[in-house]
C-alpha cells in the first residue's frame, strides 16, 4: 500500500513537471509575472507601470504584479534583477539613465551587458524647471543671467546624472550654485513650488503642472522640445554639447530565453497601441508613447553610455572599472 | 464655487445602497487586516488596487479609503487583546490596552478604543473637509527649515515620553538613528553601512524591522512566558456586566479623545510623520498632562483613548496635503495617488476645479465610512475578539506565519526573512532588558526625513543659522524644542531628587 502510494506520488509529480516543462516551452507565461518599479509608489514611473501591468495582464493572460523597489535612482531594482534567474517572469520597468549612467557614476553590482532590453515604450520628458513669479522669469537665459549675478542660486537635484549635467553647465557658464539633494519628484516639487529652491531637475513631475503653469520648464533635457512645453529650448539649442535624452525601457536578465523575450516584446508592442496606456502616458504624464525594439534599444543604450563616459571624463571622474 | 445643491447631491450619491455596500466591504476588510498583525495597510491597499479596477472611480477610492480607515480601527483589537499591534501605529495602544485587558476589562478597553477611533476619525474627516482648500496656500510655504524643525520637535517629544532610564532611552534612540542612516547618502550617493548588500542601499526595509521588533519579538517573549507558565490566561471577553463601558467612564475619556484628535489631525496634516508619531505624541501628551501619570502603562483607559483617537485622526488628516497639494504624505496616500491615476483623475488642487462633485462625494463617503466603522466595530466586537479564544500555541504559530507571509507578500524575499529574524532577536533583547523600543522605532523612522531636510536647510542657507530669523515657523519649533528639553530635564531631575530624598527618609 505504502509502496503504491509512493509510486503514484512519484509518477504524478513527474507528470506535473513534464507538463510544466512542455507548457513553458510552448506558451510563456504559465504563472503570474512581476513588474518591478525602481521608484516609489505614486511617482510618474509607478503610475505608468501600474497601467502597463494591467494591459500586459490581458495580453499575456497571466496576472502581472507591480512591486516597488525604490533606491539609488532605480539602481536597487536593477542590482536585484541582475541576479534573478526566473527567465523573464520578473522584469524591471525603468529609465535608460539608470542603466547607462548608474554603472559609470557609482559602484554598481550590474553593468550594461548584464541585461536584455526587451523594448522601449516611452520617450522621457525630463527638464530643468522652476516655479511661478521668479525674479529671473521663466526663461533659461534669464536664469543663467540671474545665477551669474547671484552666487548661491539654488538647484534641486534628484539623481547623480542631473547633478553632473548641472555641474557641467555651471562650469561652462561660470556659475556658483548651491546644489540641494531631494528624494524624487515628490521631494522636489514642494521645494520648487514654495520658492525655497530657485530651480531644479524634474523627471516628469512638471507635466502635472502643465495646465496650471505653476512649474514652468526652463530647459528640455529630451532630444526634442517637450510636447507640453514647446517654448523651452533643448540642451543642444541652449549651447551645451550633451546627450541627455532618456527613454523608459523594460529590462530582463541576460539569461532570459529568446522565446520569452519575444513574447514580452509582442505584448509590449501591443501595449503601446492600447488606448489606456496611451491615455495615461500622453494625457496624464504627458510623455510620447514610442515603441523601440530590442536591437535599436540596445544600440541606443550603448551610444548613450559612451556619451556619458565622455562627459564624466570631461568632468574628471571616470571610474577605472575596465 | 460649489453650491449647496452640489453638496446635497454628493451626499445622496454616498448614501446610495451600492456605495454603502462597497464602503462597508472596504471597512470590513480593513478591520480584518487591521486585526491581523503583519498584514498592514500598505499591503492591503496595494493588493486591493487591482480589485478596484472594475469599479467606478468614486467606488474605487471610497473602497480604498474605507479599507485604510478600517485598518486603523481594527488594529486596536489585536493591540489590546494580543499586545501585538495590528498596524505599527497602534503600538501606543498596547501600552495601556493590554494591561487593562489583562486585568479583566478587555471589553471596556475595546469599546474605549473603538469610540476613540470613531470620534477621532469622524472629527478629523470633518476637519479635512473644512481646511483642505485654505490649507493648500499655507502649507505651500513649508520648506525644509520648517520640516526639519518639526521633525526634531517630534523626535524629542517622543524620546521624552518613553520614560525609564534616560541612558537606556538615549541608547535605544541612537540605535534607531544609526539604522536610519543605513543606505545611500542622499547627497553624495555613497553607500553607508550596507556591507555590500544591494538590498540595504535603500536603507533597512521598514516593514521587516517593524514586524521583527514589534510582532515577532513579542511572539518570542510570549513563547518564553508560555513555556514557563503554561496555564497563562488568554484574554477573553466575558459577559460580566462590570466589564461594560458605562456612559460615565466614556465621558471621563472624552477630553483626552478630543485633545488627542487635535494632535493626530495636526501630525497627519504634516506630510510624512504618519500615524505612529501621532499616536505616540498624543499618548505622551495625555500622560504628561494627567494628574496620575504613573497609572499610564498599567491600564489607564485614557492611554487607549489618546493613542486610538490620534491614530485614527491621522488617516483623514493625512489626506489634507494629498487633496490640498497633490503630495502624498504617507505610503497609503501614495498608493491612493496611483489608484486615482488609474481611474484618470489627477489628485491635488486641480481636483477641486476639475472634479468638484467627485471630491465632495468622496468626503461624504468618508463620513459614511466613519459611521460604518462604529457599527462594524460595535457589533463585530465579539467576532473580532474571538481570535484570542484560540489557545496561544495556535495564535503564536499563526501570527508568526502571518508575519513572515506579510514579508513575502511585500516582495522582500529571503533577505526580508533574515532581516525580520535579526530584528526579532534584537527586539526580544530590547524588551527583556527594558530598552525603549518606541524611541528606537521612532528614531529609525524619522531619521531619513530629518537628515534630508536638515541637509537641505544647511545647504540652502549656506550654513548661516541666522536664516531661522526669516523663518518664524521653524524658529518657533526650534525654541519650543529647546524649552521642552529644558523643562523635561528639570522635571525629571527634580523627580529623581525627590525619590532620593524619600528613599533616604524612609531608611
Amino acid at each position: 500500500m505504502k509502496m503504491k502510494l509512493l509510486t503514484t506520488a512519484i509518477l504524478s509529480s513527474a507528470m506535473a513537471f513534464g507538463m510544466a516543462g512542455a507548457a513553458q516551452a510552448d506558451e510563456f507565461p504559465t504563472k503570474p509575472l512581476t513588474l518591478v518599479v525602481g521608484f516609489g509608489a505614486g511617482g510618474s514611473t509607478d503610475i505608468q507601470a501600474r497601467v502597463l501591468a494591467n494591459v500586459l495582464e490581458e495580453e499575456l493572460g497571466q496576472p502581472v504584479n507591480v512591486v516597488n523597489q525604490p533606491g539609488a535612482g532605480g539602481g536597487v531594482a536593477l542590482a536585484r534583477l541582475a541576479n534573478n534567474t526566473d527567465e523573464g517572469y520578473t522584469f524591471v520597468f525603468g529609465t535608460s539613465m539608470t542603466i547607462t549612467f548608474g554603472p559609470l557614476s557609482t559602484e554598481t553590482t550590474y553593468q550594461l551587458d548584464d541585461f536584455r532590453y526587451v523594448a522601449g515604450v516611452t520617450l522621457g520628458q525630463s527638464a530643468m524647471v522652476t516655479g511661478e513669479d521668479r525674479e529671473f522669469g521663466d526663461t533659461w537665459e534669464g536664469l543663467i543671467e540671474y545665477a551669474r549675478e547671484n552666487p548661491g542660486t539654488s538647484y534641486a537635484t534628484q539623481t547623480a546624472l542631473d547633478r553632473m549635467i548641472i555641474e557641467y553647465i555651471a562650469r561652462q557658464e561660470g556659475l556658483e550654485l548651491r546644489i540641494v539633494p531631494t528624494a524624487g519628484g515628490a521631494g522636489m516639487a514642494p521645494l520648487i513650488l514654495s520658492g525655497d529652491v530657485d530651480f531644479g531637475y524634474s523627471g516628469g513631475t512638471h507635466s502635472g503642472y502643465a495646465d496650471s503653469g505653476e512649474m514652468p520648464v526652463l530647459l528640455s533635457l529630451a532630444e526634442d522640445r517637450l510636447v507640453a512645453f514647446p517654448d523651452a529650448p533643448t540642451v543642444q539649442e541652449a549651447g551645451y554639447d550633451l546627450d541627455t535624452s532618456d527613454f523608459r525601457v523594460v529590462v530582463v536578465p541576460k539569461n532570459t530565453p529568446d522565446a520569452h523575450v519575444e513574447r514580452l516584446a509582442e505584448a509590449l508592442e501591443a501595449a503601446t497601441q492600447d488606448e489606456r496606456f496611451i491615455e495615461i502616458t500622453e494625457e496624464r504624464i504627458l510623455m510620447p508613447v514610442h515603441f523601440i525594439g530590442e536591437e535599436e534599444a540596445t544600440e541606443m543604450l550603448h551610444a548613450q553610455s559612451e556619451s556619458y563616459r565622455q562627459l564624466l571624463k570631461a568632468m574628471g571622474g571616470v571610474p577605472d572599472d575596465e | 464655487m460649489i453650491g449647496f445643491d452640489a453638496i446635497l447631491a454628493s451626499f445622496a450619491a454616498a448614501l446610495h445602497y451600492e456605495s454603502i455596500v462597497i464602503i462597508l466591504g472596504g471597512v470590513l476588510l480593513g478591520y480584518v487586516v487591521g486585526v491581523i498583525p503583519g498584514l498592514n495597510r500598505a499591503v492591503a491597499i496595494a493588493i486591493a488596487i487591482p480589485l478596484t479596477f472594475y469599479m467606478s472611480p468614486y467606488a474605487a477610492i471610497a473602497f480604498l479609503i474605507g479599507l485604510s480607515k478600517g485598518t486603523a480601527a481594527g488594529s486596536a483589537v489585536s493591540a489590546i487583546l494580543l499586545n501585538t499591534p495590528g498596524e505599527p501605529s497602534s503600538a501606543a495602544t498596547c501600552l495601556d490596552g493590554y494591561p487593562m485587558a489583562r486585568d479583566g476589562k478587555p471589553r471596556k478597553a475595546l469599546k474605549v478604543g473603538l469610540l476613540a477611533s470613531v470620534i477621532g476619525d469622524l472629527l478629523a474627516t470633518l476637519l479635512l473637509i473644512v481646511v483642505v482648500i485654505p490649507f493648500a496656500s499655507v502649507a505651500l510655504k513649508f520648506g525644509p527649515y520648517e520640516l526639519a524643525a518639526i521633525l526634531i520637535f517630534a523626535l524629542v517629544f517622543i524620546a521624552a515620553m518613553a520614560g525609564g532610564s534616560f541612558l537606556k532611552g538615549l541608547a535605544a534612540g541612537g540605535m534607531g538613528i544609526i539604522l536610519g542612516t543605513v543606505g545611500l547618502d542622499p547627497e553624495t550617493g555613497a553607500a553607508r553601512l550596507t556591507f555590500g548588500y544591494a538590498e540595504l542601499m535603500e536603507g533597512v526595509p521598514i516593514l521587516p524591522l517593524v514586524i521583527g521588533t514589534l510582532a515577532l519579538a513579542e511572539m518570542f517573549v510570549q513563547l518564553d512566558e508560555y513555556r514557563r507558565n503554561k496555564g497563562a490566561s488568554v484574554i477573553k471577553l466575558s459577559h460580566d456586566k462590570a466589564d461594560d463601558l458605562s456612559y460615565q467612564e466614556f465621558k471621563g475619556t472624552l477630553p483626552t479623545i478630543l485633545k488627542s484628535t487635535g494632535v493626530g489631525a495636526f501630525v497627519g496634516a504634516l506630510p510624512g510623520l504618519g500615524p505612529s508619531v501621532g499616536a505616540f505624541m498624543a499618548y505622551g501628551l495625555a500622560k504628561r498632562s494627567a494628574k496620575d501619570p504613573d497609572s499610564f502603562g498599567k491600564g489607564n483607559p485614557n492611554g487607549i483613548a489618546a493613542a486610538e483617537a490620534s491614530d485614527n485622526a491621522v488617516i483623514p488628516a493625512s489626506y489634507i496635503p494629498l487633496f490640498g497639494l497633490g503630495i502624498p504624505g504617507s505610503v497609503s496616500a501614495a498608493l491612493l495617488v496611483g489608484a486615482f491615476m488609474i481611474h484618470g483623475i489627477q489628485v491635488g488642487p486641480l481636483m477641486l476645479r476639475d472634479h468638484p462633485e467627485m471630491l465632495f462625494t468622496l468626503f461624504s463617503g468618508m463620513i459614511v465610512a466613519s459611521l460604518l466603522m462604529l457599527a462594524v466595530g460595535w457589533y463585530g466586537l465579539r467576532i473580532f475578539a474571538r481570535v484570542t479564544s484560540v489557545p496561544p500555541h495556535i495564535v503564536i504559530a499563526v501570527v508568526i506565519f502571518l508575519c513572515l507571509a506579510g514579508i513575502q507578500v511585500q516582495g522582500y524575499g529571503t533577505f526580508g526573512l533574515i532581516t525580520v529574524f535579526v530584528f526579532a532577536i534584537f527586539g526580544y533583547f530590547l524588551k527583556k532588558f527594558d530598552y525603549s523600543f518606541v524611541t528606537f522605532l521612532v528614531a529609525f523612522i524619522v531619521t531619513p526625513m530629518l537628515e534630508m531636510n536638515l541637509r537641505q536647510s544647511v545647504i540652502l542657507s549656506g550654513g548661516e543659522i541666522g536664516i531661522l530669523l526669516e523663518r518664524p515657523i521653524a524658529l518657533a519649533f526650534v525654541i519650543l524644542t529647546v524649552v521642552m528639553v529644558l523643562h523635561l530635564g528639570w522635571s525629571s531631575y527634580r523627580r529623581r531628587m525627590q525619590a532620593r530624598f524619600k528613599a533616604r527618609a524612609g531608611r
